[in-house]
């Protein structure tokens, strides 16, 4: 019997001890790898629009008041003023903003405010990543695919990308606005007619766009 | 045996103790159950079942105290348990073979799922139809990647977990000609403007670009719910032996690198991402297959047919990955996970679990060793039956 208490005990001690001692072998350690050579990411936007889990959600906006058109929170680097009827969404914190346009028998259009350090593979390959996501083909120069504005002292690049394809026509009018060593992505997306209609609201909403006050 | 030693044998020999145990187990998967729906599946692993407590801060303080009996603790109980009644209690003999088997499945189980919790990790390959990636990435850990950019062929990655910047500790690597020293970590946080966060003390971001060096961190409360992650971020130095190359804000929020030539003009590249885990082979996805079922939005097939191409160029073959038809390859499983057909986009989830096998050799000793048992005295009855009633004796 007693050889018996000295079993348990022996394996009680060792059994308690198991978890401990196989947890210490998983503590984190720097690792180093070769791998081919990689692009950067050139279109930090879609990942926020892909089906990767989703950041935490922070509102992004005060909410708009019917009818009243109110000066938003501020964004890091630009300010703007939302028209009335766009209402702040809850979006991703990559967003600097998020706005559901809405339209008539309860279609919603949506306009995201992203801002990414550096010229973010540059204007062409943008427009064509807007232009590829409503089945245009890829363009080989913007010469006359973009409308340039000034507002506020911003260069604004605007592409209009809609292709009439499908059931349900798509529309993207993108801006694209360098700013202080970053560059800003105005993107409104939603059905062809709906932004269409919206365009115009969108172009003033735009000249609202403004730097920050420190 | 002295009476201690006796009494406590007893306690871990006790049928109490296992009913005991059971009473406190179905409670614990009971509240972590309704807990689920605020800290998620993996939130709810932690807290309640990979744990040898359930611990809660005291209201108003910082302060953790443990609140119910774990996962770990009340398993490890139960295992101990078990072992202590099989050699004090239980003798063995051919007709409780049944018995012994469906215990020792048990047991199995048990360290199988202690082993689990201990080894198992997940992550997610997401790419869209064309694109191959040698590579997937963690649900929910980062790493401070820093890239030789030197090699016009080649990157030479070195990367350090997030928890070593959480720790603040300084990582000098053979493979940097330089020091890393983490000088603020934020677990989860928003880049603001310094005007927008209140208090906010200024960045101390010496490198990198204008536009990141106006930017603050702002913490922001940890979530572990499945449909969110934690963006964290960091200031981090680098020392050279001639002295600091400056500090860098790094983000989980910006997904691209800061690039940067040291003191002799050698190219570099740093970025705060999700966590990579490469592989000696790669996955194109070849075509994504979402159907449903007509006139409804049920699934009825989610399918990824990918090509797997190993470097050495010894395996080339194609695969469809779908519902409960995994991809098993060298110690991974890739299993279909979430899809978007508009975007040809596929996720499929990637485990490696040295111990997968142990839940099914369970299973099987288990169902085996109830069929027994069971069959056993069925056949008992059985006889009993043919062979008519018996004689009461009076």
């Amino acid at each position: 019997m007693k050889s018996g208490s000295m079993a348990v005990r022996r394996l009680s001690i060792a059994l308690l001890a198991l978890p401990v001692l196989i947890a210490g072998c998983r503590r984190a350690e720097v690792t180093a790898y070769s791998v081919p050579k990689e692009k950067d990411p050139e279109l930090p936007a879609a990942r926020a629009d892909a089906t990767a889990p989703e950041a935490p959600a922070a509102d992004t906006g005060a909410g708009t008041m019917a009818g009243t058109a109110v000066p938003t929170a501020e964004g890091p680097g630009l300010a703007w003023t939302v028209p009335a009827g766009w209402k702040a969404k809850a979006g991703l914190a990559v967003r600097k903003g998020t706005y559901a346009v809405p339209g008539e028998g309860g279609a919603e259009a949506e306009l995201t405010i992203t801002a990414f350090p550096g010229e973010m593979g540059g204007e062409l390959a943008n427009v064509n990543r807007w232009r590829g996501q409503v089945q245009l083909p890829p363009l080989a120069d913007l010469a006359g695919a973009v409308l340039r504005e000034e507002e506020n002292g911003l260069q604004m690049a605007i592409a209009d990308c809609a292709s009439g394809q499908g059931d349900k026509p798509r529309r993207i009018i993108g801006v694209i606005i360098p700013f202080n060593g970053g560059t800003w992505f105005f993107k409104l997306e939603g059905l062809d007619a709906l932004v269409e209609g919206e365009k115009p609201v969108f172009l003033e909403f735009l000249k609202t766009v403004h730097p920050a006050q420190p | 045996m002295n009476e201690l030693l006796r009494q406590f044998r007893d306690f871990f020999v006790s049928l109490k103790l296992t009913v005991a145990l059971l009473a406190l187990g179905i409670v614990l998967i009971f509240w972590a159950t309704l807990a689920q729906t605020d800290l998620g599946v993996w939130g709810v692993q932690q807290k309640f079942f990979h744990s040898f407590f359930v611990l809660e801060r005291i209201p108003g303080t910082e302060i953790p105290f443990p609140l119910f009996p774990g996962g770990y603790f009340i398993g490890g109980l139960l295992f101990i348990n078990l072992i202590a009644a099989h050699i004090y209690r239980f003798r063995y003999s051919w007709r409780k073979t049944g018995i012994w088997l469906t215990h020792l499945g048990l047991m199995i189980l048990l360290v199988g799922e202690l082993l689990s919790g201990i080894w198992q990790q997940d992550f997610q390959m997401n790419f869209k139809e064309g694109e191959t990636r040698n590579y997937s990435e963690s649900f929910r850990d980062n790493e401070l990647a820093i890239i030789d950019e030197g090699d016009p062929k080649v990157d030479a990655v070195v990367a350090i977990p997030e928890a070593i910047l959480a720790r603040g500790e300084a990582v000098q690597h053979p493979k940097l000609p330089f020091r890393v020293v983490p000088r603020l970590y934020f677990p989860n946080a928003e880049l603001q403007q310094p005007g927008a966060v209140p208090n906010a003390p200024p960045s101390i971001a010496t490198q990198g670009p204008p536009f990141l060096r106006t930017l603050v961190p702002q913490a922001q409360p940890l979530t572990s719910k499945e449909d969110e992650r934690n963006l964290p971020a960091a200031y981090v130095e680098l020392v050279g032996p001639d002295g600091s190359l400056g500090t860098w804000l790094v983000s989980a929020e910006i997904p691209v690198p800061q690039h940067f030539t040291d003191r002799t003009g050698h190219p570099w590249k740093i970025i705060l991402r999700i966590a990579r885990h490469y592989e000696p082979y790669a996955l194109t996805l070849l075509k994504v297959t979402n159907d449903i079922f007509p006139g409804s939005d049920i699934p009825k097939n989610f399918a990824s047919r990918v090509r797997l191409q190993s470097e050495d160029g010894r395996e080339a073959r194609e695969v469809v990955i779908y519902m409960n038809n995994p991809l098993r390859y060298r110690g991974l499983t890739y299993y279909q996970y979430q899809m978007d057909k508009a975007s040809g986009t596929s996720v499929l989830q990637v485990v490696r679990n040295p111990s997968w096998r142990l839940p099914y050799l369970a299973c099987v000793l288990m169902a085996g060793g109830l069929l027994f048992q069971f069959g056993l005295h069925l056949f008992g009855f059985a006889r009993r039956r043919v062979a008519g009633p018996q004689p009461v004796r009076p």
